[in-house]
């Protein structure tokens, strides 16, 4: 690469700063709306700096709504989908990686198939088979659910990040004695740590950010909802307190983006491992 | 403690495998089909059961669907309806009108800023962090937002363009059906575009500096560079990237729900938003899954292109 000009190096930053500002601007502007007094959401022009912070509205929003429940569902939801959406397809990632099965092709155009599938096709017959063993209404139908579309992306990720790694480590564990569950366990997983992250992180923000599982299976009381109902039902009363929305939603989304900022370069690795086939 | 004369047991003393050498050669296949097993199970259980009962479901007269209330006589009535009803082709119209500018927008504006993050400067890897944060926000969370700067009386989109003189009065975003097109639109493209130019990174980044320099010395200028390096390059990525996208806006349920619920007049109600209304708002689940059904033949069809690549990958 040649030095650029110093006038393109300015036209350079100049253009990632805009274009970043423009594209984060909504995200900005939940937080400034979050902390403006409800009289100012009405003030013409709009106030684009909290010159008055209003930090009540999180005790706020705490007291009107049962939303300390709506977050520990929706923890529980993402952790149990995770767990097992990982334990699931790191065996079958792994058998399918490694092994050349019978009628492993096949599986794995399936599970290519399956990640294609309209949530809201199945959460029919899925809605019919929890009325008939009693878990509508249990957080379980919607770790169950959303097993649907996470664990076949995940195996695919990680059959592809398994892909990548050479062999000779695990063959060199097995001849030294080491059982083959043990060789998974104490030398490819920790060397694939990196992948697993990216899944696990996909995984988590998936089941995190589910609205229509959740909207379907959960409907019985306020109490068993997850974040992002919550969130829909504040959009939906009579009168809209944005900056209660906006609290709500700051909540909501925080816990991802910090999950998000630790793991991007693994996720960005995952993801373009998978894109490059 | 190990048996001299079975040396292939080894370790593997205790527990479920202790009976079978799974690292002898000829027991390999065994234990690969033993790690695919739950996965097997689970995808029987919960995905290959429940198509089968869907397409069971939209072959009935049902409302309300259970297992084992006395199976309802198979007919065809509801594919006569899918068929016979206005409403699906204007779900299907407003679905295609929505992959194409969604798709479109977001493949322009994520090729942009990933080509704008492929520059070497300093706090690039900052830079490419927040190009890609919209992904991590919830599509109800994103859609919220949205909702609020478009609002008709206070929203920031309305004071802007009324501030600039584009408008002389706001635009009804909840009302008027053209307005929440694009609103959906903007929520989805502001979704969408992060994934799509997390992938075309990706992609550039694969494309060799050789071809660049060897250009360069044939005396190639910044644009045929692209025209004739990058953009030959980058088709298939590009093709992947716009496959997947379609995908989503086919499927994707939150955004519209939670913004427009598919009005007003039915404006923004594509066949995923179709399928729910009419199984959990009216309560027709026959219909609701011969909806379901054809979206997931079309995503079937159209998923074939994206199957057809990444299969090469699977031996």
């Amino acid at each position: 690469m040649q030095k650029r000009h110093p006038l393109g190096t300015f036209a350079l930053y100049a253009t990632v700063i805009v274009t970043c500002a423009l594209l984060l601007f909504p995200i900005y502007w939940m937080v400034v709306t979050a902390l403006q007094p409800s009289s100012n959401l009405r003030a013409y022009p709009p106030q684009f700096w909290p010159t008055d912070p209003q930090w009540n509205v999180f005790a706020d929003l705490l007291a009107k709504h049962p939303f300390m429940l709506w977050f520990s569902n929706t923890i529980l939801i993402a952790f149990a989908t995770m767990t097992i959406s990982l334990a699931v397809s790191i065996l079958a990632a792994y058998a399918l990686s490694r092994f050349r099965l019978r009628g492993g092709q096949g599986l794995g155009l399936f599970i290519l198939t399956s990640k294609m599938l309209p949530a809201t096709l199945l959460i029919i017959p899925l809605f019919a088979i929890f009325r008939s063993t009693g878990l509508v209404g249990s957080l379980w139908s919607v770790v169950i659910a959303q097993a649907t579309l996470i664990v076949p992306f995940c195996t695919w990720m990680l059959k592809g990040y398994f892909d990548t790694m050479p062999p000779e480590l695990e063959q060199a564990a097995l001849v030294d004695g080491c059982s083959p569950l043990g060789t998974i366990w104490r030398i490819v997983l920790p060397v694939a740590a990196p992948g697993l992250a990216a899944t696990a992180l996909y995984a988590f923000v998936v089941s995190w950010s589910d609205f229509l599982f959740g909207r379907t299976f959960l409907t019985t009381t306020d109490e068993s909802w997850t974040l992002q109902m919550g969130i829909a039902s504040l959009k939906g009363e009579f009168v809209t307190e944005w900056n209660v929305i906006m609290a709500g939603s700051i909540m909501a989304s925080i816990p991802i983006i910090i999950v998000y900022l630790f793991l991007e370069r693994f996720l960005v690795g995952g993801l373009a491992a998978g894109s490059e086939k | 403690m190990t048996d001299t004369t079975t040396p292939h047991r080894g370790r593997s003393s205790g527990g479920l495998f202790a009976t079978i050498d799974f690292s002898a050669p000829r027991h390999r296949a065994k234990f690969g089909y033993l790690l695919l097993a739950p996965a097997v199970l689970l995808m029987a259980v919960i995905i290959v059961y429940p198509i089968l009962l869907s397409v069971s479901i939209s072959m009935q007269d049902v409302r309300i669907a259970r297992i084992g209330d006395g199976a309802e006589p198979w007919t065809l009535e509801n594919y006569q309806w899918l068929f016979g009803s206005g409403e699906t082709w204007h779900a299907l119209w407003v679905t295609f009108k929505l992959v194409a500018v969604v798709g479109g927008l977001s493949v322009i504006i994520g090729f942009a800023t990933a080509m704008l993050v492929n520059q070497k400067f300093r706090g690039r890897a900052a830079a490419r962090l927040f190009v890609a944060l919209p992904w991590a926000v919830p599509e109800v969370v994103a859609t919220v937002i949205w909702a609020w700067m478009l609002d008709s009386s206070f929203g920031l989109v309305n004071w802007l363009l009324m501030r600039s003189g584009m408008v002389s009065e706001p635009i009804a975003f909840g009302s008027d059906p053209n307005a929440a097109f694009a609103a959906v639109c903007f929520v989805m493209i502001w979704k969408g575009y992060p994934l799509m130019s997390i992938m075309l990174l990706a992609g550039l980044q694969s494309i060799p500096e050789e071809q660049y320099q060897a250009a360069k010395v044939d005396g190639a200028g910044v644009w045929q560079r692209f025209w004739y390096i990058t953009l030959p390059n980058m088709l298939p990525v590009v093709g992947v990237t716009l496959v997947m996208t379609t995908l989503w806006v086919f499927r994707d349920f939150a955004i519209i729900h939670v913004l427009t619920q598919g009005g007003p007049l039915g404006a923004t109600t594509t066949l995923s938003i179709l399928t729910y209304e009419q199984s959990f708002e009216f309560f027709r689940m026959g219909q609701g899954a011969a909806v379901g059904v054809l979206t997931m033949v079309l995503c079937a069809v159209i998923s074939r292109a994206l199957v057809g690549r990444m299969a090469k990958s699977v031996h």
